[in-house]
């Protein structure tokens, strides 16, 4: 049961960044499978399940835009930061430093 | 590579996605499949076999399981429209219950032989059932069909009356007076009323007459056995501005339900209501008699003239007091309602709102 609770709490607290993770690393443009291993790379591992419908909610919302491309030797889906989602970026960025500073605080 | 599993696989998620989107999601896990496999083959250093095709879909997960990834919660009746589903629910079960009583009392009081009253009861009960489960049926498909609408609209349409919090005013709880609440009780009996007399008038305005059995007893009530109608003609004209009118009295209750309370609209909504009621009373006072019976029709049963004669001119007399008093009490209602929008309180500001 705790160990439920924790992995509950864990989600919980994940569906919270994964937003702000996402908009961070498509300043420039990424296709799905290099997006996952980027946030990967640093850390964040984003199961795949969660990450593509995300981006596809993000362009819908009009955060982002994608493009089909060539490049190499087949087709892939290239995502970025729309005019809108470069504005919202940075003031998410700030919210969540003063999330930080607050938890720190608590915690 | 394995092109065989990874287009099955592909094409068994598309399925269950709208058609719309299909072909882009399909192509985009397409690729990121392909992706996957270069990635495992490099670090493997061979190239892309079946085992390693079986992984990396093992690794994406269940068609069944992407696929929802994709689609969001989807509901047949989602938490916005639930609420009123299940007002509307209570209602119509109350409404087949009542309606169920009714044929079953109109069923033994009619049966001739005693013994078939289980029969009867046990024949009641199925059909008690059959009409609930056809309710539900065609109350849930009404209900999805309006979810599903909205969801193809993408409607962010709230059905609970609660208002959004811009909208909502604290204030608003100031102007809540005990006077002004409605009484649910009586408020679901009004709409079940109404919805009785809308299909007993409507659709089986037979059960209503008067009889004689083969033994010499008579009776006034309803059935098939009937001879002798107990409303008459000039009553059915006025059936359709009823059904209007009771048609109206159930929306305003479902509106005053959702509300809970009342307000300015609902109460000049109901104070027209009672003025057409006042009008269809008065024009039924000015008709041919309302009952179909005649001294002829009565004299077997009571066995003179004379007295069929007085009894009816006393059911006469009956029905066009009740006509006066449906006015009567319908002036009375006009003016508390009327009372209650003129003393309506005024909100009080709060200090520092100015």
């Amino acid at each position: 049961m705790t160990n439920e609770s924790f992995e509950n709490g864990i989600l919980e607290l994940r569906r919270g960044v994964i937003l702000l993770a996402v908009l961070s690393r498509l300043d420039q443009e990424q296709y799905g499978y290099s997006l996952i291993k980027r946030l990967a790379e640093a850390g964040l591992e984003i199961d795949q399940g969660t990450l593509y419908p995300l981006l596809r909610r993000l362009e819908g919302q009009g955060l982002l835009q994608s493009a089909w491309r060539v490049e190499t030797d087949r087709p892939r889906r290239y995502y970025v930061l729309s005019d809108e989602g470069r504005t919202l970026l940075p003031r998410l960025k700030e919210e969540w430093i003063a999330i930080v500073s607050i938890m720190d605080k608590l915690l | 590579m394995n092109t065989n599993l990874i287009d099955n696989y592909v094409s068994e998620i598309g399925r269950r996605l709208p058609k719309k989107t299909r072909g882009d999601i399909e192509a985009e896990i397409r690729s990121i499949l392909q992706d996957m496999l270069d990635e495992r083959s490099q670090k493997a250093g061979k190239p892309v076999d079946e085992e390693m095709t079986l992984e990396v879909l093992k690794a994406y997960g269940a068609p069944e399981k992407v696929a929802a990834t994709y689609q969001g919660e989807r509901y047949l009746i989602g938490p916005r429209l639930y609420p009123i589903f299940m007002l509307v629910l209570r209602i119509v079960l109350v409404v087949v219950g009542v309606l169920a009583a009714i044929s079953l009392g109109i069923a033994l009081s009619h049966m001739l032989n005693p013994q078939n009253a289980v029969e009867t009861v046990l024949t009641a009960i199925g059909n008690f059932i059959v009409s609930v489960m056809t309710a539900l049926g065609n109350l849930v498909l009404v209900f999805a069909i309006i979810e599903w609408a909205l969801f193809r609209a993408g409607a962010k349409v709230d059905f609970k009356g609660i208002p959004n919090e811009k909208e909502w005013d604290p204030r608003s709880l100031l102007n809540v007076s005990p006077s002004s609440l409605i009484k649910v009780g009586e408020t679901i009996a009004e709409i079940v009323g109404a919805c009785v007399a809308i299909i007993i008038f409507n659709f089986y305005p037979q059960i209503l007459g008067f009889g004689i059995f083969s033994n010499g007893n008579w009776y006034v009530g309803a059935g098939t056995a009937v001879s002798t109608p107990l409303l008459s003609q000039a009553f059915f004209h006025f059936v359709p501005y009823l059904t209007v009118v009771w048609v109206l009295t159930i929306l305003l209750d479902i509106g005053l339900l959702r509300m809970g309370q009342w307000n300015t609209m609902t109460r000049i909504s109901f104070i027209g209501l009672k003025v057409i009621n006042i009008g269809i009373a008065a024009a039924m006072l000015g008709a041919p008699t309302l009952l179909a019976l005649t001294a002829a029709s009565l004299t077997p049963a009571l066995g003179s003239a004379e007295s069929a004669h007085s009894l009816l001119t006393l059911l006469d007399l009956f029905v066009r007091i009740a006509l006066w008093l449906t006015i009567f009490g319908s002036i009375v209602e006009i003016i508390r309602a009327i009372s209650r929008l003129a003393t309506k309180e005024v909100i009080p500001h709060f200090a520092g709102n100015r």
